[in-house]
């Protein structure tokens, strides 16, 4: 999958939530090694561009658009090039880590991948928890494999480094670095440090 | 894709069975039910006809107490974003609706033992009894898991759920009820041709179900 | 729309719904054995058809929401509206008819196949009511109140097959279908169609009514939005 030349295209994409409007005339285009940062502050709706990127949300106007070798993919197939990952998305709590990423992960991963993450993580002393008995950070950490094993052409990121220590931030942008010239990366951040891992993004202060 | 649902199905039994509350809450309703109809009848004796219809009373409210759950479940533990990213509505619909019919024939399996244990009750067309009640409990797990799932975006519970789900289930109940009231006394024709018709009306709602569930379940 | 359908339009509402009035209360010679409580029959009729016609407009547009993206916007009142007026006929309905019952059979309510089912249609659009008004967070509110006036309609077939199995003919026939095994005479026939008419006429308008306060109710609140 990752020899096809998928690119994602935001055209004139506008956003009205409960009488607000939060921000309107968003354009670019992406493609593979693009690494985006989206930020402004608090409120701003930068999750929310992120999901309508990812197909979650529809926007208020305009289109998203992702394409495979110039023919256009539909929304219900996005799943399959898509890593996403935000403080929304919750792995089952009465599952352990294992269980939570053989339930996920597709036929190409098998467990020696998932220990290989999870060992990366540092969670692979915890294998045996249910997640309900993680900490913040040992869930944000499961959230980044969980977005990470399937190998997706496209990932998107929400707040990657809330409640990660340092170290988990460490693991983390040494995984970016590997992976971010063979993907498209998109993060809705505030981290200086995660803008400065983006090659351009936007501002959505405006 | 098969394999996916079943994933999903097994995914589902995994957490019900770790956080065995809920589920053990629907068999409970279903047991005291029957026990304390029997119990308040005194051993009064009732036609087939109120046989059959307390029974499937019986039936209609263990299916409110506990039909939604999977979904709701989903819901309030935030899983929704999560499961969503992974399977399609379609798989997550059909997994949902396989477990709906597990759980609920289970606990017809317990109200059937019961009722006819403790009211003391033996059907004479004893074929036609069960099949009336493997046919309506899968009728009744299908109208309830689409429906589930919208009470579960409406997070009202399950009086929503009572609600809404009357008005679909009144063709299965009236039918559930004309069989098995035939079924006891042994009057009447056994008119088999009423167990298609549940079976019929299983099949459109799954059908529209299933093309209508992404509706529902994204949010768009 | 155009002058002289306007015309015509209120022309309709105005004087004949009214002429309609005094021919049923008036002019129309009372039934046979039934007496001046007949009357009531010029009223009742088209009320309980309005109801059927509301479901089958709200079921269409409901449709039309999960079918096509285009004029969804509009469709989302336009169901919501149908389902309102709709619930609005159907529980004139049952008052009518169950006026109507007690005065010529002596009970409110009788539970025939016609009663049962016009009960029905007022549980469906309960129903849809509570489930549209525990949805008033979700974005997603017409898409799921859409389902499920699908599948409340998918459900009416298996109900007329099934309810006159339910409640068989141990019941007295209604008066509806009495009277039409008698013969309506030329006037009474005259007078109810032209009452079906006029009120469905009636329901047109305030149907356009209501949509066009949605509509503007909208672009209210669009425009609020832009500033």
């Amino acid at each position: 999958m990752h020899d096809k030349l998928i690119r994602i295209e935001a055209e004139k994409i506008e956003k009205t939530f409960a009488k607000t409007l939060l921000f309107r005339n968003i354009n670019f285009n992406l493609g593979k090694g693009d690494s985006f940062y989206i930020t402004g502050p608090n409120g701003s709706g930068k999750s929310t561009l992120l999901q309508i990127l990812a197909g979650i949300q529809k926007p208020s106007s305009g289109n998203v658009i992702y394409t495979s070798d110039n023919s256009v993919i539909e929304s219900e197939d996005y799943k399959d090039f898509l890593g996403f990952t935000g403080p929304q998305v919750n792995p089952y709590d009465m599952l352990t880590s294992i269980e939570n990423l053989t339930f996920t992960s597709t036929e190409s991963v098998d467990e020696n991948l998932m220990i290989e993450y999870l060992e990366k993580f540092d969670l692979y002393r915890h294998r045996t928890k249910s997640v309900k008995y993680y900490s913040s950070g040992m869930k944000q950490r499961l959230r980044l494999i969980h977005a990470l094993i399937n190998n997706p052409e496209i990932l998107m990121l929400d707040e990657p480094c809330s409640n990660l220590d340092s170290k988990g931030r460490d693991i983390l942008y040494r995984i970016l670095d590997e992976v971010k010239n063979n993907k498209i990366l998109i993060i809705a951040t505030n981290e200086p440090e995660d803008i400065n891992l983006c090659s351009k993004g936007i501002n959505l202060e405006q | 894709m098969n394999n996916r649902i079943l994933n999903n199905i097994k995914k589902d039994f995994l957490i019900e069975s770790r956080n065995r509350s809920a589920i053990n809450i629907s068999f409970a309703f279903a047991g005291i039910t029957t026990l304390s109809v029997s119990l308040a009848a005194g051993g009064v004796p009732f036609t087939p006809v109120i046989h059959a219809i307390i029974f499937w009373i019986i039936l209609f409210f263990s299916a409110m107490s506990g039909l939604a759950h999977i979904f709701i479940r989903e819901e309030e533990e935030k899983n929704s974003l999560f499961l969503s990213l992974y399977y399609t509505p379609e798989e997550i619909y059909l997994s949902k609706l396989i477990f709906n019919i597990i759980l609920f024939l289970s606990i017809s399996v317990i109200v059937t033992v019961l009722y006819l244990f403790f009211l003391q009750v033996l059907p004479v067309y004893l074929f036609l009894f069960i099949l009336t009640v493997v046919a309506g409990s899968i009728a009744i797990a299908s109208v309830t898991t689409i429906l589930g799932a919208m009470v579960s975006k409406a997070g009202s519970g399950s009086s929503l759920f009572t609600v809404i789900s009357f008005p679909i289930l009144l063709p299965v109940l009236w039918t559930a009820i004309s069989l098995t009231s035939v079924s006891i006394d042994g009057t009447g024709i056994q008119e088999y041709r009423n167990i298609l018709f549940l079976l019929a009306f299983s099949g459109v709602i799954v059908s529209v179900s299933y093309l209508s569930f992404k509706f529902i379940w994204t949010e768009l | 729309m155009k002058i002289y359908h306007r015309f015509i339009f209120y022309f309709l509402i105005f004087i004949v719904m009214p002429a309609v009035f005094l021919m049923a209360l008036i002019w129309v010679p009372p039934a046979e054995f039934l007496g001046e409580s007949s009357r009531i029959l010029y009223f009742h009729v088209p009320v309980a058809w309005i109801s059927v016609v509301s479901f089958i407009i709200a079921g269409y547009h409901s449709i039309m929401i999960l079918c096509t993206e285009k004029g969804r916007t509009e469709r989302e009142y336009k169901s919501y509206n149908a389902a309102y007026s709709g619930i609005v006929f159907t529980i004139l309905t049952v008052i009518t008819g169950s006026i109507w019952a007690k005065i010529s059979w002596g009970s409110y309510w009788n539970w025939d196949p016609r009663e049962t089912s016009i009960v029905i249609l007022m549980l469906i659009y309960i129903s849809y009511f509570s489930l549209y008004s525990a949805l008033k967070d979700n974005t997603n509110r017409t898409m799921i109140s859409s389902v499920y006036l699908l599948i409340a309609m998918i459900t009416m077939p298996f109900f007329v097959f099934i309810i006159p199995r339910v409640y068989p003919s141990l019941h007295p026939d209604t008066i509806i279908n009495a009277d039409r095994k008698i013969h309506l005479e030329a006037a009474m026939k005259l007078t109810l169609f032209t009452s079906i008419a006029v009120f469905t006429i009636f329901y047109g308008y305030i149907f356009r009514l209501m949509n066009r306060i949605s509509l503007l109710e909208h672009r209210l609140q669009e425009k609020q939005n832009d500033n």
